[in-house]
Protein backbone atom coordinates (compact mmCIF):
# COMPACT_ATOMS: atom_id res chain seq x y z
CA UNK A 1 0.00 0.00 0.00
CA UNK A 2 2.04 3.43 -1.15
CA UNK A 3 0.26 5.95 0.47
CA UNK A 4 2.90 9.02 0.49
CA UNK A 5 1.16 12.28 -0.66
CA UNK A 6 2.37 13.63 -3.79
CA UNK A 7 0.68 15.94 -6.07
CA UNK A 8 0.65 17.24 -9.52
CA UNK A 9 -1.30 20.20 -10.55
CA UNK A 10 -1.57 22.16 -14.49
CA UNK A 11 -3.47 24.98 -15.35
CA UNK A 12 -5.43 24.33 -18.35
CA UNK A 13 -8.58 26.53 -19.79
CA UNK A 14 -8.92 28.61 -17.15
CA UNK A 15 -8.82 25.71 -14.38
CA UNK A 16 -6.35 24.26 -12.07
CA UNK A 17 -6.16 20.47 -12.55
CA UNK A 18 -4.91 19.01 -9.46
CA UNK A 19 -4.17 15.48 -8.88
CA UNK A 20 -3.60 13.77 -5.82
CA UNK A 21 -1.97 10.17 -4.78
CA UNK A 22 -1.55 8.86 -1.61
CA UNK A 23 -3.14 9.82 1.66
CA UNK A 24 -4.46 13.18 1.99
CA UNK A 25 -4.18 13.91 5.60
CA UNK A 26 -3.42 17.81 7.15
CA UNK A 27 -0.28 17.77 5.48
CA UNK A 28 -1.18 16.78 2.09
CA UNK A 29 -4.72 18.70 2.68
CA UNK A 30 -2.63 21.88 3.38
CA UNK A 31 -0.33 21.16 0.39
CA UNK A 32 -3.29 21.35 -2.03
CA UNK A 33 -4.45 24.61 -0.76
CA UNK A 34 -1.15 26.41 -0.54
CA UNK A 35 -1.13 25.02 -4.62
CA UNK A 36 -4.94 26.65 -5.22
CA UNK A 37 -3.43 30.40 -3.37
CA UNK A 38 -0.45 29.97 -6.07
CA UNK A 39 -3.20 29.31 -9.28
CA UNK A 40 -5.07 31.83 -7.35
CA UNK A 41 -2.88 34.73 -7.19
CA UNK A 42 -1.91 33.94 -10.76
CA UNK A 43 -6.07 34.46 -12.02
CA UNK A 44 -7.20 31.26 -11.84
CA UNK A 45 -11.21 31.07 -10.29
CA UNK A 46 -11.89 27.55 -11.02
CA UNK A 47 -10.79 24.31 -9.39
CA UNK A 48 -10.68 20.61 -10.60
CA UNK A 49 -9.64 17.86 -7.76
CA UNK A 50 -8.74 14.48 -9.53
CA UNK A 51 -8.67 12.27 -6.53
CA UNK A 52 -8.86 9.23 -7.81
CA UNK A 53 -5.92 7.72 -6.57
CA UNK A 54 -5.82 9.11 -3.30
CA UNK A 55 -8.21 6.02 -1.74
CA UNK A 56 -7.64 7.38 2.04
CA UNK A 57 -8.51 10.83 3.75
CA UNK A 58 -9.21 11.99 6.23
CA UNK A 59 -11.43 14.86 7.51
CA UNK A 60 -8.59 17.20 8.60
CA UNK A 61 -7.12 16.75 5.33
CA UNK A 62 -11.07 17.63 3.90
CA UNK A 63 -11.37 20.72 5.96
CA UNK A 64 -8.55 22.57 3.76
CA UNK A 65 -10.64 21.21 0.93
CA UNK A 66 -13.37 23.25 2.41
CA UNK A 67 -10.86 26.43 2.62
CA UNK A 68 -10.24 25.91 -0.89
CA UNK A 69 -13.96 25.66 -1.81
CA UNK A 70 -14.72 29.15 0.18
CA UNK A 71 -11.95 30.75 -2.30
CA UNK A 72 -12.94 29.68 -5.05
CA UNK A 73 -16.40 30.81 -3.93
CA UNK A 74 -15.43 34.19 -2.81
CA UNK A 75 -13.98 34.36 -6.82
CA UNK A 76 -16.77 33.41 -8.44
CA UNK A 77 -15.28 29.91 -9.60
CA UNK A 78 -15.78 26.46 -9.04
CA UNK A 79 -14.78 23.22 -7.62
CA UNK A 80 -15.37 19.99 -9.20
CA UNK A 81 -14.02 16.98 -7.69
CA UNK A 82 -13.40 13.99 -10.61
CA UNK A 83 -12.28 10.46 -10.43
CA UNK A 84 -13.69 9.82 -6.82
CA UNK A 85 -13.46 6.31 -4.93
CA UNK A 86 -16.69 4.79 -4.02
CA UNK A 87 -16.04 5.51 0.23
CA UNK A 88 -13.83 8.75 -0.55
CA UNK A 89 -17.41 10.04 -2.54
CA UNK A 90 -19.28 8.68 0.33
CA UNK A 91 -17.35 10.28 2.73
CA UNK A 92 -17.72 14.46 0.72
CA UNK A 93 -21.46 13.41 0.64
CA UNK A 94 -21.76 13.07 4.45
CA UNK A 95 -19.73 16.43 4.53
CA UNK A 96 -22.50 17.84 2.43
CA UNK A 97 -19.09 19.23 -0.18
CA UNK A 98 -21.58 18.54 -3.25
CA UNK A 99 -23.93 21.38 -1.75
CA UNK A 100 -21.81 23.27 -3.39
CA UNK A 101 -19.14 21.62 -5.21
CA UNK A 102 -19.48 19.38 -8.45
CA UNK A 103 -18.20 15.71 -9.43
CA UNK A 104 -17.51 14.35 -12.58
CA UNK A 105 -16.67 11.37 -13.55
CA UNK A 106 -13.23 12.54 -15.24
CA UNK A 107 -10.91 15.74 -15.75
CA UNK A 108 -12.44 15.73 -19.10
CA UNK A 109 -16.22 16.28 -18.51
CA UNK A 110 -15.08 18.45 -15.30
CA UNK A 111 -13.21 20.84 -18.31
CA UNK A 112 -16.11 20.72 -20.29
CA UNK A 113 -18.53 21.76 -17.14
CA UNK A 114 -16.52 24.64 -16.75
CA UNK A 115 -16.45 25.10 -20.36
CA UNK A 116 -20.00 25.48 -20.63
CA UNK A 117 -19.95 27.96 -17.46
CA UNK A 118 -17.84 30.17 -18.65
CA UNK A 119 -20.10 30.46 -21.87
CA UNK A 120 -22.92 31.19 -19.80
CA UNK A 121 -21.01 33.84 -17.87
CA UNK A 122 -20.67 35.54 -20.65
CA UNK A 123 -23.96 35.28 -22.19
CA UNK A 124 -25.19 36.67 -18.88
CA UNK B 1 -20.74 -18.12 12.50
CA UNK B 2 -17.82 -17.39 10.50
CA UNK B 3 -14.29 -17.93 12.51
CA UNK B 4 -13.21 -14.66 12.65
CA UNK B 5 -9.87 -13.17 12.81
CA UNK B 6 -8.12 -10.50 15.00
CA UNK B 7 -5.74 -8.01 14.74
CA UNK B 8 -4.54 -5.83 17.90
CA UNK B 9 -2.36 -2.96 17.62
CA UNK B 10 -0.68 -0.59 20.44
CA UNK B 11 -0.03 2.56 18.24
CA UNK B 12 2.30 5.43 19.47
CA UNK B 13 1.76 8.84 18.70
CA UNK B 14 4.29 9.10 15.58
CA UNK B 15 3.09 10.78 12.09
CA UNK B 16 0.72 8.94 9.71
CA UNK B 17 0.85 6.21 12.05
CA UNK B 18 -2.88 5.49 11.42
CA UNK B 19 -1.64 3.83 8.00
CA UNK B 20 -0.39 0.93 9.48
CA UNK B 21 -4.35 0.44 11.04
CA UNK B 22 -5.47 0.42 8.07
CA UNK B 23 -2.73 -1.67 6.26
CA UNK B 24 -3.34 -4.38 8.88
CA UNK B 25 -7.23 -3.65 8.30
CA UNK B 26 -6.23 -4.16 4.04
CA UNK B 27 -4.46 -7.36 5.06
CA UNK B 28 -7.32 -9.00 6.74
CA UNK B 29 -9.87 -7.83 4.11
CA UNK B 30 -7.97 -9.31 1.75
CA UNK B 31 -7.24 -12.44 3.17
CA UNK B 32 -11.10 -12.90 3.58
CA UNK B 33 -12.18 -12.06 -0.03
CA UNK B 34 -13.96 -8.91 1.49
CA UNK B 35 -16.12 -6.44 -0.77
CA UNK B 36 -13.93 -3.58 -1.88
CA UNK B 37 -16.45 -0.85 -0.94
CA UNK B 38 -17.17 -1.87 2.22
CA UNK B 39 -13.30 -1.96 3.76
CA UNK B 40 -12.97 1.31 2.10
CA UNK B 41 -15.58 2.48 4.18
CA UNK B 42 -13.62 1.03 6.79
CA UNK B 43 -10.42 2.28 5.98
CA UNK B 44 -11.82 5.98 6.59
CA UNK B 45 -13.55 5.12 9.98
CA UNK B 46 -10.06 3.92 10.76
CA UNK B 47 -8.44 6.96 9.49
CA UNK B 48 -10.70 9.08 11.92
CA UNK B 49 -10.78 6.96 14.61
CA UNK B 50 -7.08 6.63 14.84
CA UNK B 51 -5.95 10.17 14.09
CA UNK B 52 -8.94 11.75 16.91
CA UNK B 53 -7.81 9.01 19.60
CA UNK B 54 -3.87 10.05 19.26
CA UNK B 55 -4.76 13.65 19.47
CA UNK B 56 -6.45 13.25 21.74
CA UNK B 57 -4.40 10.83 24.18
CA UNK B 58 -2.68 11.68 27.28
CA UNK B 59 0.46 10.62 29.29
CA UNK B 60 4.15 10.69 28.97
CA UNK B 61 3.64 8.00 25.94
CA UNK B 62 0.62 8.85 24.28
CA UNK B 63 -0.61 5.89 22.36
CA UNK B 64 -4.09 4.41 21.12
CA UNK B 65 -5.07 0.49 20.85
CA UNK B 66 -7.07 -0.72 18.06
CA UNK B 67 -8.65 -3.74 17.53
CA UNK B 68 -10.28 -5.18 14.62
CA UNK B 69 -12.29 -8.22 14.91
CA UNK B 70 -13.13 -9.30 11.01
CA UNK B 71 -15.68 -11.95 9.58
CA UNK B 72 -17.24 -12.58 6.01
CA UNK B 73 -20.22 -10.76 7.74
CA UNK B 74 -18.78 -7.55 9.76
CA UNK B 75 -15.71 -6.12 10.54
CA UNK B 76 -15.34 -4.80 14.33
CA UNK B 77 -13.25 -1.79 15.25
CA UNK B 78 -11.84 -0.70 18.46
CA UNK B 79 -10.06 2.57 19.47
CA UNK B 80 -9.04 3.36 23.06
CA UNK B 81 -7.06 6.55 23.86
CA UNK B 82 -5.65 7.39 27.05
CA UNK B 83 -6.62 11.10 26.98
CA UNK B 84 -9.16 13.09 29.48
CA UNK B 85 -12.32 12.22 27.95
CA UNK B 86 -14.80 14.77 26.44
CA UNK B 87 -18.90 14.72 26.51
CA UNK B 88 -20.27 12.67 23.38
CA UNK B 89 -23.86 14.77 23.66
CA UNK B 90 -21.76 17.86 24.03
CA UNK B 91 -20.77 17.81 20.30
CA UNK B 92 -23.11 18.68 17.67
CA UNK B 93 -23.39 17.18 14.22
CA UNK B 94 -21.55 19.92 11.92
CA UNK B 95 -22.72 21.28 8.76
CA UNK B 96 -20.84 22.83 6.01
CA UNK B 97 -23.14 25.77 6.05
CA UNK B 98 -21.48 26.41 9.25
CA UNK B 99 -17.80 25.50 8.04
CA UNK B 100 -17.81 27.81 5.42
CA UNK B 101 -16.49 30.87 6.77
CA UNK B 102 -15.63 29.77 10.21
CA UNK B 103 -12.38 29.87 11.85
CA UNK B 104 -12.28 26.33 11.91
CA UNK B 105 -13.16 23.98 9.57
CA UNK B 106 -12.66 20.78 11.93
CA UNK B 107 -14.61 18.60 13.44
CA UNK B 108 -16.43 15.87 10.93
CA UNK B 109 -14.65 13.26 12.76
CA UNK B 110 -17.81 11.94 14.64
CA UNK B 111 -20.28 12.79 12.25
CA UNK B 112 -18.28 10.70 9.28
CA UNK B 113 -17.69 7.76 11.57
CA UNK B 114 -21.47 7.52 12.56
CA UNK B 115 -22.38 7.81 9.10
CA UNK B 116 -20.23 5.26 7.98
CA UNK B 117 -20.59 2.83 10.44
CA UNK B 118 -23.86 0.12 11.00
CA UNK B 119 -23.23 0.52 15.08
CA UNK B 120 -21.50 2.99 16.79
CA UNK B 121 -21.08 3.12 20.49
CA UNK B 122 -18.39 5.47 21.95
CA UNK B 123 -17.55 5.37 26.11
CA UNK B 124 -15.65 8.64 27.42
CA UNK B 125 -14.45 9.77 30.60
CA UNK B 126 -11.48 10.28 32.85
CA UNK B 127 -9.53 7.24 31.94
CA UNK B 128 -9.97 8.08 28.06
CA UNK B 129 -12.17 7.15 25.50
CA UNK B 130 -13.45 4.16 23.43
CA UNK B 131 -15.03 4.08 20.40
CA UNK B 132 -16.58 0.78 19.56
CA UNK B 133 -17.92 0.83 15.94
CA UNK B 134 -19.58 -2.44 13.70
CA UNK B 135 -19.39 -2.39 9.94
CA UNK B 136 -21.64 -4.89 8.59
CA UNK B 137 -20.46 -6.21 4.98
CA UNK B 138 -24.03 -7.84 3.31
Amino acid sequence: MDQVFSLQSEARDGCVIITTMGYINNVGGEAIAAECRTYFAGGVKNVILNLGQSKVVNSIGMSYIIEVLEQVQELGGRLVFTNLDGPVEKMLAIMGLFTFAGKEATVADALAVCAREAVDQGRK
Amino acid sequence: MPEPIALHLLLPRVPDIELVAIEGLEKLAHHLGLAAQKVGEAKLIVAEAVTNALEHAGGDRPSVRVEFTVTTDEICIFVQDNGNGFDPAGVQDPELTGKLHAPSKRGWGLKIMKSLSDDFRIESGAQGTTIIIRKLLS
